[in-house]
């Protein structure tokens, strides 16, 4: 699933290490979703568009099934 | 949400370690018990080595995920995809020890009953995941 993280992430000036303990997962995790690996679950979603001040829909892009 | 006050004790560092101590002490046990003890403790020893290598593993994520600490959602959904492969090569494997022992002469045991355990418990765990999906 196409995101914002990345940008939304190094625009705060965070590390994936960061942001990985402030949403309590791993720095791999954030990473996965970060090269689109991972499909983040709908909690984690939230919590990360919550995160940076947006909604679900400006941080995650559903390719096809909008 | 993902922000737990505290964690489960599956993602705790002691957690595998802990298991794979206790496990070696009962295969030491039943080593014992089958008059075995040499092969009691190495059997001990390998769980003792394998729980160290859990505990002091490092930074690989792999360790920390087997091992717990590393354990979030997306190792939750490792998890379930590398125990189902592993259970479609454990039910082929039996299949064909089955298979292979009916072959011989034999009546398939006990082969036979593990697949029966296999595909009871696969059904049931079905139904129940529905119910309550």
């Amino acid at each position: 699933m196409q995101n914002e993280v990345r940008q939304l992430r190094t625009a705060m000036g965070l590390s994936q290490q960061d942001l990985g303990e402030a949403m309590d997962v791993s720095r791999q995790t954030i990473n996965s979703i970060e090269k689109e690996r991972y499909t983040p679950s709908l909690p984690l979603a939230m919590a990360l568009a919550r995160y940076f001040g947006r909604t679900v829909e400006e941080v995650f892009h559903a390719n096809g099934r909008e | 949400m993902q922000m737990a006050a505290s964690k489960p004790f599956y993602r705790s560092r002691w957690w595998l370690p802990a298991f794979s101590v206790v496990l070696g002490l009962l295969m030491l046990g039943a080593f014992w018990i089958g008059g075995d003890v040499g092969s009691g403790f190495a059997a001990l020893g390998v769980m003792v080595a394998v729980g160290a290598l859990f505990l002091f593993g490092g930074r690989s994520e792999t360790l920390r995920g087997l091992g717990g600490p590393g354990r979030d959602e997306r190792w939750a959904m490792i998890d379930i995809h590398a125990t189902a492969l592993a259970g479609m090569v454990l039910i082929a494997a039996i299949i064909g020890a089955f298979l292979v022992e009916i072959a011989s002469g034999g009546d398939g045991s006990p082969y036979g009953q593990f697949a029966a355990v296999g595909g009871i418990a696969y059904i049931l765990f079905v139904a129940i995941l529905r119910a309550r999906s």
